[in-house]
């Protein structure tokens, strides 16, 4: 196919996967915050977020202060135009590239989204009242979630659909990655606790914003220890989200798209991730170190998101001799 | 040249009625339709015109329009409901002028790229040619395949007061506007069963495939291999819809500039497996924008070398590049002499009597009296570059005779025909209106007219200007089997 129509059905997937993180995460922080016994200062409660989209910078800017408030940081990670990782921001970019692939996708597909994105368009015209956030971010994952079923169930199985499911997946493994991160950092900077039950309410926020927390429960009763987090949330293979499962969808779509290179480069990076999965184990996570662990998983997932780009996107520029399909 | 100018006489006439006698009995061919109109009554009617819109609605039938908005505004295809109707008698003879206008055109390319008889032998003057802005020079002696220049032609008639038809453009270039055709029968057909019911009515909805047909026999490597492209500007372009509507029923690949690149003079598609050779690319970007090594260079739509490639015989391109100087308003003036020249026959379709304006005598004439024509900018085409006369201001007049004195090669002007008038149902009301029809040509192992086109109608009252672009609609186009 096409590189532009292949990059725009990655980017299209990726941002859309995006828009719904991004709604999940504030989602959970304002939900949990709610009846937060410990008494965080709004600055501690709030910054985590904007550490998980690496937005501390852009924030400042934009505000000409560092001063981290509830209501600034929803607004700037909801609907500022001028925060490139913002909700609306992602879903624009999710909608030009759905647009470019039009005929592509089916026509329930395109309607969809072009719906989606009005709808979100006007109703962002207005600064997002904290106390009607909820309901904003359960509209915003209802309509990703509406997406998905009408891609599963209308879209061909094809070379477009691989990158449908590499953008998706890619973004996933990506986001997954840096809210566990984050938030492990914060709430367990005693790594001798990696065994114990941990504090219910914030463990169980972290699952939740993971749509992790129900599923967790019933595979694990020993209470919310870490390391049982940890092992679910990066290695249970069945588990929609987690980074195991991501990286194998990742694998099929790579092998459905296929490729006529000698040096493959996608082939590199997908064993370099995998080997990240294979023959692990959440301990041996733990005793190489969680933050290190993950610094490296995101790193290699920047190199997949390279590799796709010379080897699919910019397959041209390499291309000596011309292929038959 | 000045060709025989219109008579008064025939300018104060009421415009021709495609619908009713003058006796206000509507005309044999339009009798079943009136009968059933008449039985079905206002609700229904207004019932059936709501569906239609939102038809064209949740299809995405849309068009853009270009304003203040950088990226233009999306509108739905204004349609009518009632369809216009021709006979098989009325036809056949629009099927024989129009591919004897077509081969002429044709031939006249050739021969303007090569030999130039045309000129040597007095017929068409040379500074006409040569100081036309679509005469490519650096396409000279170039030979397309099978020595086609014009694949696809989109030529406007209108009716005179005496119901004749006339020639009032011959679009050579990217004409648009079949995308609408077909849709709009695939909505009449939906909407209104009922009225085709009492009618044999001929199908349109070949075209793209006959399209294709035409474009595989293009290819450098045979048919069987053919690489087909549609070559869009990109998603703001005006006719988008119609890109994306011809790529997807030909199923063929809809590109843009930068999704192609040569390479020694081949065309190549960038693909997420590397290159893949094109073999013919049906554009739908004007000339100037096509290739920057050797028309505008700073054009971003095109892609580089595509002209060194279609020289050396490894692509064709659809309509071949400067076609456009045979669309010229002023060279239009000259088909009927093109005609004779090439076929040594009488052209079966008049032209609209025109004003050259380069030509002194026309021009004094046209200068005293443009509040009663048409002057148009020879290279524009869409109903931009044109001035309607009787509706103009005087400081409009003023600001066209300012540009006719400047560049007289430039303009042309037409005496104002009153285009025909047809039934339409408008808010609840059946109404007359104006209108012209587009029917499409292709030339491909033959030449081939699609029996129907596409009719555009002025929706404004008394309003003679019938361009999407500009207020108007259309309406579904029914030629009649014998």
């Amino acid at each position: 196919m096409l590189s532009r129509i292949a990059d725009s059905m990655y980017w299209m997937a990726r941002s859309l996967e995006r828009v719904d993180n991004t709604a999940r995460l504030l989602d959970i922080n304002l939900l949990y915050l709610l009846e937060a016994e410990d008494a965080l200062a709004e600055p501690a409660q709030w910054q985590p977020l904007l550490g998980i989209f690496r937005s501390e910078d852009n924030y400042a800017e934009i505000h000409g202060d560092a001063d981290i408030r509830r209501d600034r940081v929803i607004r700037f990670m909801t609907q500022e135009k001028k925060n490139p990782g913002s909700l609306y921001s992602s879903l624009r970019v999710a909608r030009e590239n759905a647009r470019v692939v039009r005929d592509r996708i089916s026509f329930e597909m395109w309607e969809a989204m072009n719906e989606f994105w009005l709808e979100v368009d006007r109703h962002l015209k207005r600064p997002l009242r904290a106390e009607k956030a909820p309901e904003f971010f359960g509209y915003v994952r209802n309509q990703v979630a509406r997406f998905h079923g009408l891609t599963m169930n209308t879209m061909m199985r094809g070379e477009p659909f691989s990158f449908y499911m590499l953008g998706n997946f890619l973004e996933r493994a990506d986001m997954t990655s840096r809210t566990l991160d984050v938030k492990y950092h914060m709430l367990l900077p005693d790594a001798s606790m990696i065994g114990s039950p941990v504090d219910y309410y914030q463990w169980g926020a972290l699952l939740k914003s993971l749509s992790a927390f129900d599923a967790f429960r019933r595979q694990y009763h020993a209470g919310l220890r870490p390391i049982d987090v940890v092992e679910f949330v990066i290695l249970e293979p069945e588990f929609p989200r987690s980074l195991r499962f991501g990286v194998g969808r990742m694998e099929q779509a790579v092998q459905r798209i296929g490729t006529n290179r000698v040096e493959c480069e996608i082939c590199q990076a997908m064993v370099a991730l995998k080997k990240q999965l294979e023959e692990r184990t959440a301990l041996s996570i733990f005793d190489y170190g969680l933050h290190e662990y993950l610094t490296d998983f995101l790193e290699h997932i920047d190199a997949f998101n390279n590799a796709l780009q010379s080897d699919y996107f910019e397959a041209y520029l390499a291309a000596d001799v011309e292929c038959a399909t | 040249m000045l060709q025989t100018s219109s008579n008064s006489a025939a300018q104060s006439a009421m415009p021709y009625h495609e619908f009713y006698r003058d006796n206000f009995e509507p005309r044999n061919h339009y009798r079943p339709m009136w009968e059933h109109i008449r039985r079905t009554g206002q609700n229904e009617l207004a019932e059936k015109a709501h569906e239609a819109h939102l038809a064209m609605h949740t299809d995405g039938v849309t068009f853009t329009v270009y304003g203040d908005h950088e990226e233009g505004i999306e509108r739905v295809w204004p349609f009518d409901l009632i369809p216009r109707v021709i006979p098989a008698s009325e036809w056949s003879q629009l099927e024989a002028g129009l591919k004897q206008r077509v081969r002429a055109l044709n031939m006249f390319l050739k021969d303007i790229y090569h030999g130039q008889r045309v000129i040597k032998d007095g017929v068409v003057p040379a500074e006409l040619v040569y100081e036309g802005k679509d005469f490519r020079r650096e396409i000279r002696d170039i030979d397309p395949p099978h020595d086609i220049y014009t694949h696809i032609s989109g030529v406007d008639l209108i009716r005179n007061v005496d119901g004749r038809y006339l020639v009032l453009e011959d679009n050579l270039r990217t004409p648009s506007g079949v995308s609408y055709m077909i849709e709009n029968r695939i909505v009449e057909r939906r909407i209104l069963p009922e009225f085709f019911a009492q009618y044999r009515v001929r199908r349109v909805e070949h075209y793209p495939a006959l399209l294709l047909q035409a474009l595989r026999h293009l290819s450098p490597r045979g048919k069987d291999q053919a690489e087909i492209v549609v070559l869009t500007p990109g998603i703001y372009n005006s006719a988008y819809f119609e890109h994306t509507f011809l790529a997807k029923e030909m199923g063929v690949e809809l590109a843009e500039g930068r999704d192609m690149v040569t390479k020694n003079n081949v065309v190549y598609l960038k693909t997420t497996h590397g290159l893949r050779r094109v073999d013919v690319i049906y554009r739908r970007i004007d000339d100037d924008f096509l290739d920057p090594l050797c028309f505008r260079s700073e054009s971003v739509l095109g892609v580089a070398g595509i002209i060194n490639a279609w020289r050396a015989g490894n692509v064709a391109i659809v309509n071949a590049p400067g076609a456009g100087i045979a669309d010229d308003k002023a060279v239009y003036a000259y088909v009927p002499d093109i005609i004779r020249y090439y076929l040594g026959e009488n052209s079966i379709l008049q032209n609209v009597p025109t004003y050259q304006m380069s030509n002194a005598e026309d021009r004094a004439f046209v200068l005293d009296n443009m509040e009663k024509m048409v002057v148009k900018a020879v290279a524009e085409s869409g109903g931009y570059g044109m001035l309607m006369g009787p509706s103009s201001s005087p400081s409009q007049r003023a600001e066209f005779a300012r540009h006719i004195t400047r560049d007289p090669r430039n303009y042309i002007a037409q005496p104002v025909i009153p285009l025909s008038r047809h039934v339409c149902y408008l808010d609840g009301e059946l109404e007359s209106r104006h209108l012209d029809l587009r029917p499409f040509i292709i030339y491909g192992e033959d030449i081939e007219v699609v029996p129907g086109g596409l009719t555009r109608v002025a929706l404004t009252k008394g309003s003679l200007v019938v361009n999407s672009s500009q207020g108007g609609g259309s309406k579904d186009t029914w030629v009649l089997a014998e």
